[in-house]
C-alpha cells in the first residue's frame, strides 16, 4: 500500500482515496464541516486547508483543501504549517460571524462539532461587531427541533436528506448570506429517516425534538451499547439515560449494518420505556403487589396446572428469555411457542429455514452493492434500513423490482414495480420463476412486467430477492426462495422477520407449535398460560381467537415491559426490565447474534424475563440451569456475543426444510370477492406503538382502495363503508389510492385485529349511506 | 388553455424522473409570474403539481432566481445593482434615496400603483454605474435626481 507523510507521520491510503479521508482513517484529525464519510467531499466550508509541499525547492508551498486533493504516494503534507492554520482560522471567524452565541442553552453544547472545530482552530474572540442575520424557525413536527440562526451552511443536511436518503421536503433555499434549510411549509420532515439530521448537523440546528422535552447535557448521560428492538435489522445504537429515566436513543456504527444512520422509529421508538401507561409494579388480580408475592402467585397456579401449562415467547423477546421459558415448559412438559400466530410460525420458520438453506443473505453494507433486486411487500416499514440500503444500491444504479399489495413507499425508485393481490403473489412469482428457467407452461398469460423482471434479473451480476415475512404466506416465501436457488450461487435471500429476535425465536421453536398450543387452549386443555413479551390479543389474525379462548384459561401469566392488550388482561401481570435496562441478546435477520448491556436502572426494581422464570423454577423447587447453559445445550459452542462486538452467527442446526403440503397453513379461500392487506406506517410496532412523538404521525384510519376498483363498486374517497367477516365488522371511510392492487382493502393492523383477520384473508365490504 | 395547462399535457405522459420535469420548473414559473407579478404559496403548488416535482424543490428554485418574485411587486419593477462597481459609484445612496421616496422599504409597496423596487445582484451594467434594470430594461448611470424622475414617471404613468 503507497503512502504519503503527513507532518512526517506515514500514513497509507488506497487508490482514489483523498488526502483527508487517509487522514481520518489513520485517526489524524484535520478540521472539517462538510466533509461526511456517508456523503463525500464538497469543498463548502474550506476548513480542512492542509499545505503541501512542492517537490521542486524552486516552487512554493501551496495550501490546498484536503477533502479535494486526491492522496499521493510521496506527497509531503503540513496540518501544522502556519498558512494552512491561518486559512482554518480565517474559516471559523468567517463561520462564527453571523453564529450565535448561545451554546450556553443549545441542546447541541458538549457534542458540536462546530464547537470543538473552533476550539481546535479558531481565535478565541470575535472581532465583529455589525448585526447578525436572523432567520424565523420552521415547525418541522414532534421529532426534530429547528433553529436556523445556527447554520453554517455546510450543506451537510440536504446532501443526506436529498442525496443519501432520497427525501425531498426539505431544501436549500434562497442564496448569499440568506441561504435557508427547511421546508416549503411548516410540519414533520416525510422522509423516514430524518432524524439522521441531528446527527449529521455539525452545530445546533437540527435537535433531537424528543430529547429536548427531557433534555440533559451529553456528559450527564449514562450510555452503553445496546440493539435496536424495533425491527429485525439489529442496528447498534446507543441509548443515554439519566437519573434512572432513558433520555434519547443515537446511531452507534456497525461497519456491517447501520454505519452511519438510524432510522426514525429507532431514535424515536424509545419513549415506550417512559410511557405512562408501562407496567412497573406487578399485579396479581388487578391488585398491586411485589415482585416475591406475584412469583409466589405465579409458581402456585403453575405448580397446579403442571402439565396443563402452557408458553408463549416472542419475537421481540431476547434469546435468554426465550429459551428459559422453553426450558420452564420443558420440563413441566407442557407446550411452547415463540409466535401467536400459526401462520406467521410457518412464515417465520419457513424463511429461517430458506435463508440457512442458500446462505448467502447479506448485510446492509453488501446490499447496497447489488444490481438488481426483486422486493415483495413494504421494506420501508418492516425493516426500514433495509429499504436505505436499496436506495444506495439504486443511487449506484441498481434496478429495483418490486411486488406490492399496499402502500410502499420504495416503488417510487423501482424500474418495474407491480400492485398484486396478496392472494395471487404466489403465482406471480410461480410464473416468474418457469419465464426465467425458460419452462412457461401453455396457459401461462406472460404479462409484460413478469417479461420485464425476468429480464432485469437474469442480466444482474448479483440479484437479490427481499421478501417481508409478515406479509406472506410459507408458500410465498418458498416461491421467492426457489426463485433465489434459480441464480445460485450469485443471488442473494433476504427475509424481513417480524421482530428483533425472530430470528432466534424461530431456532427455538417447533413447526407447528403455535396452532397445537391454541387448539389446546380452546379446547380447555391448558389451565395456566405464561405470555412473555408478546401480545397474542391483538395478533391481526389470531387475536380474535386468542381473546375467545381466554374465557377456558383459569390463570394468565404475563411478563411485559409495555402495556399490551394481553397484559391488562392478565391475573398476574409481571413487569420486566424494557431494553436498555438490561442485557441480553437478539439474532437478527441474517443470524447474527448480537449482545446488548445494561444502560441503567430505573429506580424500581426490574428484573429480566430470564430472571423472573428462573425464579419461578426455583420456587416449583425445580431450579433451571442459567441461561448461558441452556443456550449452550441449544447452540453448540454458544458464547453471548459481547455488547459493542460485530456480533456473531448463531451456530444452530439447519431448521427442515418443509414443502408446501406440511404447511400447517390454510390456503386463502378461492372466492374473488374482496381481500384484506396490511397497510402499515413507520411507528406500527408494537414497542413504538407507545411513542407519543411517532404516533402523533400516525396516518387517519382509513380503508385504501385503489381507482379501478373503488369505480366498479361505485365508492369514491370518503365514502363510508362497513367492512365485515364472518363474526366481526367494523366502519370506516374510503381513501382512494393507486398503490393498493385490485379488489384489495388495505387497512391498518389495528383494522385487521379488530376484524380478527390477517394480511391476505377475504372480507366483506358494504356502503353505508 | 394557458401556457401552464399546455404544459401540464406535456408533462403528463413523460416518466417521473424525466429531466423535462425538472427542466420545465423556470419556464413554468415565469409564466403564471407574468400573469399575476408573482408566485404565491397556491402558485408553488401548482408548478409542483404540473412539474411532478416537490414543492420544497419548486421553492429552492423560486427562492434562489432573483427575478422570480414571492411577495406581492408593482405595476414596474425597478432593480438597482448593489455589487462592487454600483455600490463604489453610489448605489447604497440610491437604494435609500428610493426608499425615502416610496416611504417603503425595499420590495414593500407604499401604495396600489407604487413601483417595486429591489436591490439586484450585478447586473453586468458595469459601464452604467450605477446601473438598474427598469422592467427588464438597462438604465443608468444613474443619481438621486434621475432616479425620483424615473420613480415618479412609474407612478403616475399607466
Amino acid at each position: 500500500m503507497d503512502t504519503f507523510l503527513i507532518d512526517g507521520q506515514s500514513v497509507t491510503f488506497e487508490p482514489g482515496e483523498n488526502i483527508l479521508q487517509a487522514a481520518l482513517e489513520a485517526d489524524i484529525q484535520i478540521p472539517h464541516f462538510c466533509y461526511h464519510a456517508a456523503l463525500g467531499s464538497l469543498g463548502a466550508c474550506r476548513l480542512c486547508a492542509v499545505e503541501i509541499n512542492p517537490k521542486d525547492s524552486d516552487k512554493n508551498a501551496r495550501v490546498v483543501m484536503a477533502c479535494l486533493e486526491p492522496a499521493q504516494k510521496g506527497l509531503e503534507v503540513s496540518l501544522s504549517a502556519a498558512a494552512a492554520q491561518q486559512v482554518r482560522r480565517h474559516v471559523i471567524e468567517l463561520l462564527m460571524i453571523n453564529h450565535p452565541h448561545d451554546c450556553p442553552i443549545c441542546d447541541e453544547g458538549g457534542e458540536c462539532h462546530l464547537q470543538e472545530m473552533t476550539v481546535a482552530c479558531g481565535p478565541s474572540y470575535r472581532r465583529y461587531r455589525g448585526n447578525k442575520r436572523t432567520f424565523p424557525n420552521q415547525d418541522l413536527g414532534p421529532l426534530i427541533h429547528h433553529e436556523m440562526n445556527r447554520c453554517i451552511t455546510c450543506y451537510r443536511c440536504t446532501r443526506f436528506y436529498q442525496d443519501y436518503a432520497l427525501g425531498n421536503d426539505l431544501g436549500a433555499m434562497r442564496l448569499r448570506n440568506e441561504v435557508y434549510f427547511g421546508r416549503f411549509q411548516d410540519g414533520p420532515l416525510e422522509n423516514p429517516f430524518a432524524g439522521n439530521l441531528v446527527e449529521i448537523c455539525p452545530t445546533g440546528v437540527f435537535t433531537d425534538a424528543v430529547f429536548r422535552q427531557h433534555f440533559a447535557r451529553t456528559w450527564d448521560l449514562k450510555t452503553a451499547p445496546s440493539i435496536c428492538p424495533h425491527c429485525s435489522v439489529g442496528c447498534n445504537t446507543l441509548p443515554g439515560a439519566r437519573d434512572g429515566t432513558l433520555r434519547r436513543v443515537r446511531n452507534r456504527a456497525h461497519q456491517e449494518l447501520n454505519r452511519w444512520f438510524i432510522c426514525d422509529r429507532g431514535r424515536y421508538g424509545h419513549q415506550y420505556s417512559e410511557h405512562n401507561t408501562r407496567p412497573l409494579s406487578p399485579r396479581v388480580s388487578g391488585i398491586n403487589t411485589d415482585y416475591r408475592s406475584a412469583l409466589a402467585a405465579a409458581a402456585r397456579k403453575i405448580q397446579a396446572a403442571a402439565e396443563r401449562t402452557g408458553g408463549i415467547g416472542s419475537v421481540r423477546e431476547d434469546l435468554e428469555g426465550n429459551v428459559m421459558l422453553r426450558s420452564l415448559l420443558n420440563d413441566l412438559k407442557g407446550i411452547f411457542t415463540a409466535f401467536n400466530d400459526p401462520e406467521l410460525e410457518a412464515a417465520t420458520l419457513t424463511a429461517v429455514s430458506r435463508m440457512q438453506e442458500l446462505d448467502n443473505t447479506p448485510h446492509l453494507a453488501a446490499l447496497e452493492q447489488i444490481d438488481a433486486a426483486l422486493i415483495t411487500g413494504d421494506l420501508t416499514v418492516h425493516a426500514p434500513m433495509i429499504d436505505l440500503a436499496l436506495r444506495q444500491a439504486w443511487r449506484n444504479g441498481a434496478k429495483l423490482a418490486m411486488l406490492h399489495s399496499s402502500v410502499a413507499p420504495l416503488t417510487q425508485f423501482a424500474s418495474t414495480a407491480a400492485t398484486v393481490a396478496p392472494r395471487e403473489i404466489h403465482d406471480m412469482l410461480t410464473q416468474l420463476y418457469r419465464q426465467i428457467s425458460r419452462q412457461p407452461e401453455t396457459n401461462d398469460a406472460v404479462t409484460q412486467t413478469i417479461k420485464t423482471i425476468a429480464a432485469t434479473l437474469s442480466q444482474a451480476r448479483q440479484p437479490l430477492m427481499a421478501g417481508v415475512v409478515e406479509t406472506s404466506t410459507a408458500q410465498d416465501i418458498i416461491a421467492l426462495a426457489e426463485l433465489a436457488k434459480a441464480f445460485e450461487p450469485a443471488a442473494q435471500l433476504i427475509y424481513v422477520l417480524p421482530g428483533p429476535n425472530a430470528y432466534g425465536a424461530a431456532l427455538l421453536s417447533a413447526a407447528g407449535d403455535t396452532v397445537s398450543l391454541l387448539k389446546a387452549v380452546e379446547r380447555g386443555e391448558v389451565q395456566t398460560l405464561i405470555v412473555a413479551g408478546s401480545d397474542p390479543f391483538s395478533e391481526p389474525r389470531s387475536g380474535a381467537r386468542w381473546r375467545v379462548a381466554r374465557q377456558k384459561i383459569n390463570t394468565l401469566i404475563v411478563l411485559d415491559c409495555i402495556a399490551t392488550a394481553t397484559a391488562e388482561a392478565a391475573d398476574i401481570l409481571i413487569p420486566v426490565a424494557a431494553w436498555p435496562e438490561r442485557s441480553g441478546t437478539f439474532v437478527n435477520y441474517e443470524g447474527r447474534a448480537q449482545g446488548f448491556s445494561t444502560v441503567f436502572h430505573r429506580p424500581e426494581y426490574l428484573p429480566s424475563t430470564a430472571d423472573i422464570i428462573s425464579e419461578i423454577s426455583r420456587l416449583l423447587e425445580n431450579q433451571l440451569c442459567d441461561a448461558a447453559s441452556m443456550l449452550q445445550d441449544s447452540f453448540p459452542g454458544f458464547q453471548a456475543p459481547t455488547p459493542g462486538t460485530p456480533g456473531v452467527q448463531i451456530s444452530a442446526q439447519h431448521l427442515p426444510i418443509r414443502n408446501n403440503e406440511l404447511m400447517q397453513t390454510e390456503p386463502y379461500s378461492s372466492d374473488n370477492g374482496w381481500q384484506a392487506a396490511l397497510t402499515s406506517w413507520l411507528g406500527d410496532e408494537p414497542l413504538a406503538g407507545f411513542s407519543p412523538a411517532l404516533t402523533e404521525l400516525a396516518p387517519p384510519d382509513t380503508a385504501l382502495i385503489n381507482p379501478e376498483s373503488a369505480a366498479r363498486a361505485s365508492l369514491k374517497s370518503g365514502s363510508s363503508v362497513r367492512l365485515w367477516n364472518s363474526v366481526y365488522s367494523v366502519e370506516t371511510c374510503v381513501q382512494i389510492n393507486p398503490s393498493v392492487a385490485n379488489e384489495t382493502i388495505a387497512i391498518p393492523r389495528s383494522m385487521l385485529v379488530r376484524l380478527g383477520i390477517g394480511h391476505g384473508d377475504s372480507l366483506n365490504l358494504e356502503q353505508l349511506v | 388553455m394557458t401556457d401552464i395547462d399546455t404544459l401540464q399535457k406535456d408533462l403528463a405522459n413523460l416518466p417521473p424522473d424525466h429531466p423535462d420535469r425538472r427542466e420545465a420548473a423556470v419556464p413554468a414559473m415565469l409564466s403564471l409570474q407574468s400573469e399575476t407579478g408573482y408566485l404565491d404559496d397556491a402558485a408553488i403548488e401548482k408548478i409542483a403539481e404540473v412539474t411532478g416535482l416537490s414543492s420544497t424543490e419548486i421553492e429552492e428554485l423560486a427562492t434562489f432566481y432573483s427575478l422570480i418574485y414571492r411577495c406581492p411587486t408593482g405595476r414596474h419593477i425597478v432593480q438597482i445593482c448593489d455589487s462592487v462597481c454600483c455600490s463604489m459609484r453610489g448605489a447604497d445612496q440610491l437604494l435609500t434615496a428610493a426608499e425615502n421616496y416610496l416611504g417603503a422599504p425595499l420590495g414593500g409597496l407604499a401604495s396600489e400603483c407604487a413601483p417595486t423596487v429591489l436591490p439586484s445582484i450585478c447586473l453586468g451594467l458595469c459601464d452604467k454605474a450605477p446601473a438598474a434594470l427598469v422592467d427588464g430594461e438597462a438604465a443608468g448611470p444613474l443619481n438621486r435626481t434621475l432616479l425620483e424622475t424615473l420613480l415618479k414617471r412609474l407612478q403616475t404613468e399607466e
